[in-house]
């Protein structure tokens, strides 16, 4: 069990250095990034090119929510007050927002960031299964992201991130930029595809040598259930963004009445992958989650196999429940079967949140950054979560659907979820990645202008929302002035925050402490690692000889023990002392 | 007119009015024989979160605080799994959400099917306007403004349930009334429906687009006016404003527009939403302002010019792509069917008051 290959040691020499150290000059270096298919270097080069979709898709809320803070008034003297942006460029910038931050940015953040830096580190592999089909995905997503951005460049699209028909098949003067906005998406899908095939290889095939299923990482599960959706549930977008593409450029009736298609077909066509897509959002932040609190609070996973299932749950459940963003448009049957579906969805990730929070009992919970984005989650997606209740329930729904309740529900979900866990992943995961520790005391100021401002953007959102303001609007009634400024003061704390991340991160890079390789005290395989990890990731392959989360009875890697002490071994109990010998 | 909506401010200014929600955090007023009941399905929800919320919190906070780490301190060996426990907490939760999905269910029924004998009213909505055609054939000639437009008002009859029969000319939008708890989308080629009985006559309720339709979207909006049913006996009742001018129930009051043309084309202005891409003050909107725009010459997209006349007006509302000025694109529907000859001649008798040359015509010319 613990010899290592001989491929491994016919490496030796050539690939115990760092996967960072430059390989020479300048631009030696830029084009051995450019042609790597090193998974750390394509989960790095992921990771930038994310947040700088995340930089674009925030400038864009930004401007919504400037635009939001007084309503349009005309004056008895004819001045109009309360407009930065006409209506049309307004409805460009959500539309924007949204197909940015889905497309560009959340679908792709974790899985392909942190998931491709951590996947084969955690299941203690030396690469994915498909290295070269993994950098020809960034690739992909590149020139996806380069197509969607020439719809941008000419003048935008103003149909909203779902490109309802028939607005999107007939709007005037837009034609090109809905096309190239489609066909970026189209393509955008592929990488997605490519991943996700990746990973679900990856998991099956290159795990270590004792690694059981039920030996890895919570975050591996949230992975492998995401890649599944993105292989499942991918191709039926890319077939729905053709067909909208061939009805707008051919006048082929699919979505259009006026041709003799029908317009709710698309909605279920979109949502069919769309609803699955939500959970590719949600579930590597679930995943990072588990991670945070097992780590940071040194416990074993609550219910490890119910956390562990309730991800595949998800992920089936997950598809059956696309028709709960019709319930104002299809008949009784079509909304109760959907109705009572989406119920049923809502216990894998109230499991989760139960577990998480009986994890923390009895712990040893250190307050650091990433334990404190870990319990944000607890609290954003709690309020995500429940406020789905009342969108389930049909005749509240009746009220609620397309309101600001939904936008508030959605970014509690999206953001207070998927987006709190990443902030806190990338802490958890930047020594590892970049070997240099960040700033404490700055991710802490960082982390707390970001929940303030989250909370005070999004909150007044549920109340506006059940008082009745639809969203998608550029003006208002003056009924609902201070929910909106109210929401924009917290988008400014907002940005403060993730300003204060970027320079911490910065300096991090350019001047932060030199990081061990397990600062944390984890236990799942890639804290054997060095931080950096060296290019074929292990000196030796792994072998398993304890579970991620036997925090009860391990001294993590590369720590000293003093600063680990363990519990009282339990005499009698013969099973934790065997294994901790193992 | 519309100030009397308000239903926040008057909350924020903590107003008697019995209705409404304290501080903005609950749900706008209950006007409909259907709110009450959304509501107390909404308030049960909002306690059930509250709970499982301050309980998942308080603990969460709790044990963070309790088992914060302290140097050379282990954390406690305890289980890591507990299937009793989970299986309350599995089936537990199960066991509530099933009783809201049939709770839910039955409310939605109510809301969606309209019990028998409602009024019916043929609801179009179009970029960017709604038009109510009631059963008698009359159609609005009043207007309120919300969010900075002008925009028409429909009259529904207190105590009585109305039925709406809606489709749309171009795109989906969707018909929602925040103080009638209920919202349907509507549709190019097809008809969907929508019911609800107001119960107090003389409030006024805000009518919104919810589903994004475009440049106007969020001013496609209307106003609801609650009025008595009918005339009781000895005159008409007092204090509503459109039994003034003339007799009969609440829908023969919208009848037959009598007025003189430029006075109805001025109405028609606002109630057809012209006004949402003309202006009549000379700025430029989705589509060229009116002003002074009869009896001028007009660049036409493919290089022809044109002289704005009563026959190119005509024109451009029953064929609008048929000449595009230039410098806009063909945004607008087709207004055939949906205006009578009277109607298409009251607008450009009001286009031509709004210039020079026509007002010149229209002094030379015999009243009508």
């Amino acid at each position: 069990m613990t010899t290592t290959t001989a491929h491994d040691n016919g490496h030796h020499g050539h690939h115990d250095v760092s996967y960072l150290k430059p390989k020479g000059g300048a631009l030696v270096t830029i084009w051995d990034w450019m042609t790597t298919i090193d998974h750390k270097k394509i989960g790095v080069m992921y990771l930038f090119a994310t947040l700088l979709a995340f930089f674009v898709g925030g400038v864009f809320a930004l401007l919504v929510r400037a635009e939001l803070l007084f309503p349009t008034v005309t004056n008895a003297a004819g001045d109009v007050t309360g407009q930065i942006f006409d209506p049309s460029t307004y409805n460009r910038l959500f539309t924007l927002h949204g197909a940015v931050m889905v497309f560009l940015f959340i679908i792709p953040s974790t899985p392909a960031a942190l998931g491709n830096f951590l996947l084969p580190l955690m299941i203690g592999a030396k690469d994915v299964a498909f290295p070269r089909l993994n950098l020809l995905s960034w690739y992909v997503y590149v020139f996806g992201s380069v197509v969607a951005l020439i719809a941008i460049g000419l003048s935008g699209v103003d149909t909203g991130w779902t490109f309802y028909t028939p607005y999107s098949t007939s709007t005037e003067g837009e034609h090109w930029q809905v096309v190239f906005m489609t066909l970026g998406v189209f393509i955008l899908g592929f990488s997605s595809i490519f991943t996700g095939m990746n990973f679900v290889v990856t998991v099956h095939k290159l795990r270590a040598p004792g690694m059981g299923w039920f030996d890895m990482p919570l975050f591996v599960w949230a992975i492998y259930a995401t890649a599944i959706i993105q292989v499942l549930a991918t191709p039926v977008l890319g077939v729905t963004v053709l067909l909208l593409t061939l009805e707008r450029v051919f006048q082929i009736g699919f979505f259009d009445p006026a041709l003799g298609g029908d317009p709710v077909l698309y909605q279920h066509f979109f949502w069919f992958y769309s609803h699955p897509a939500v959970y590719i959002m949600i579930l590597p932040g679930m995943g990072i989650m588990s991670e945070l609190v097992g780590v940071h609070a040194r416990k074993k996973i609550f219910g490890y196999r119910a956390v562990a299932f309730s991800s595949m749950g998800i992920a089936a459940i997950s598809f059956i429940v696309w028709g709960h963003h019709l319930f104002t448009s299809e008949g009784e049957l079509v909304s109760a079967i959907f109705s009572f579906l989406t119920f049923l969805v809502a216990i894998p990730s109230a499991i989760k949140v139960f577990n998480w929070v009986a994890t923390l009992y009895k712990g040893s919970i250190a307050i650091n950054t990433p334990m404190c984005y870990a319990l944000a989650f607890l609290f954003t997606f709690s309020i995500g979560g429940l406020t789905g209740i009342y969108l389930g329930a049909l005749a509240v729904d009746l009220h609620l659907h397309d309101t600001y309740f939904i936008v508030a529900h959605f970014h509690y979900v999206m953001m207070g979820g998927a987006v709190i866990a990443f902030l806190g992943g990338i802490h958890h995961w930047w020594p590892k990645m970049f070997g240099k520790m960040y700033d404490e005391r700055a991710g802490l100021l960082g982390f707390t202008l970001v929940f303030i401002g989250f909370n005070l953007t999004f909150f007044p959102q549920f109340l506006m929302g059940a008082n009745g303001m639809p969203r998608r609007y550029a003006t208002y009634v003056a009924d609902y002035e201070p929910f909106h400024q109210a929401s924009t003061i917290g988008s400014w704390i907002l940005l403060a925050g993730f300003l204060v991340h970027l320079g911490a991160f910065i300096h991090s890079l350019v001047a932060g402490k030199p990081a061990p390789a397990n600062p944390w005290g984890g236990l799942s395989l890639e804290w054997e690692a060095e931080s950096p990890p060296i290019e074929h990731n292990f000196a030796h392959e792994p072998v398993i000889h304890h579970g991620p989360y036997d925090f009860d009875d391990v001294v993590p890697p590369h720590c000293d023990p003093a600063d680990y002490p363990l519990p009282e071994p339990i005499e009698s109990d013969s099973v934790a002392p065997g294994k901790h010998a193992h | 007119m519309i100030s009397t909506l308000a239903y926040i401010p008057e909350l924020l200014l903590a107003s008697a009015a019995p209705q409404t929600i304290k501080l903005g955090v609950g749900l706008s007023r209950q006007s409909s024989t259907l709110a009450a009941n959304h509501d107390l399905l909404f308030w049960f929800i909002t306690w059930l979160c509250v709970f499982f919320f301050v309980l998942l919190m308080g603990l969460g906070i709790f044990f963070t605080i309790k088992y914060r780490r302290r140097p050379g301190v282990p954390q406690q060996r305890c289980v890591a799994h507990n299937t009793p426990l989970e299986l309350l907490w599995s089936l537990g939760p199960l066991v509530i959400l099933i009783g809201i999905f049939f709770w839910a269910f039955d409310l939605y029924m109510d809301a969606h099917v309209a019990p028998a004998g409602a009024e019916e009213v043929t609801v179009v909505a179009q970029k960017w306007n709604w038009s109510w055609t009631y059963d008698n054939g009359a159609a609005t000639r009043e207007f309120a403004n919300v969010a900075n437009t002008d925009v028409p008002v429909f009259a529904v009859p207190a105590g009585k349930p109305v039925k709406l029969i809606m489709t749309s000319r171009d795109v989906i939008h969707a018909l929602y009334v925040p103080d009638f708890r209920t919202k349907i989308d509507v549709f190019p080629g097809r008809y969907t429906t929508l019911w609800f009985e107001a119960m107090e006559a003389g409030e006024e309720h805000y009518l919104f687009c919810a589903e994004y339709c475009g440049d106007q979207h969020s001013q496609m909006a209307a106003v609801i006016k609650v009025l008595e049913p009918g005339v009781t006996a000895g005159g008409p009742p007092a204090n509503i404003p459109w039994q003034d001018e003339l007799y009969g129930d609440w829908k023969s009051r919208m009848a037959f527009d009598d007025r003189p043309l430029k006075e109805v084309g001025a109405t028609l202005y606002i109630t057809k939403a012209c006004n949402s891409c003309h202006s009549i003050d000379g700025s430029v909107g989705t589509g060229p302002s009116w002003l002074n725009v009869y009896g001028s010459e007009e660049k036409i997209t493919g290089g022809t010019t044109v002289t704005v006349d009563e026959n190119y007006i005509r024109e451009s509302i029953l064929v609008p792509a048929a000449k595009i000025v230039e410098g806009f694109s063909n945004q607008m529907n087709s207004f055939q069917g949906q205006l009578t000859e009277r109607e298409i001649m009251a607008l450009i008798t009001y286009i031509k008051s709004l210039s020079e040359e026509g007002r010149v015509e229209l002094e030379a010319a015999p009243a009508e």
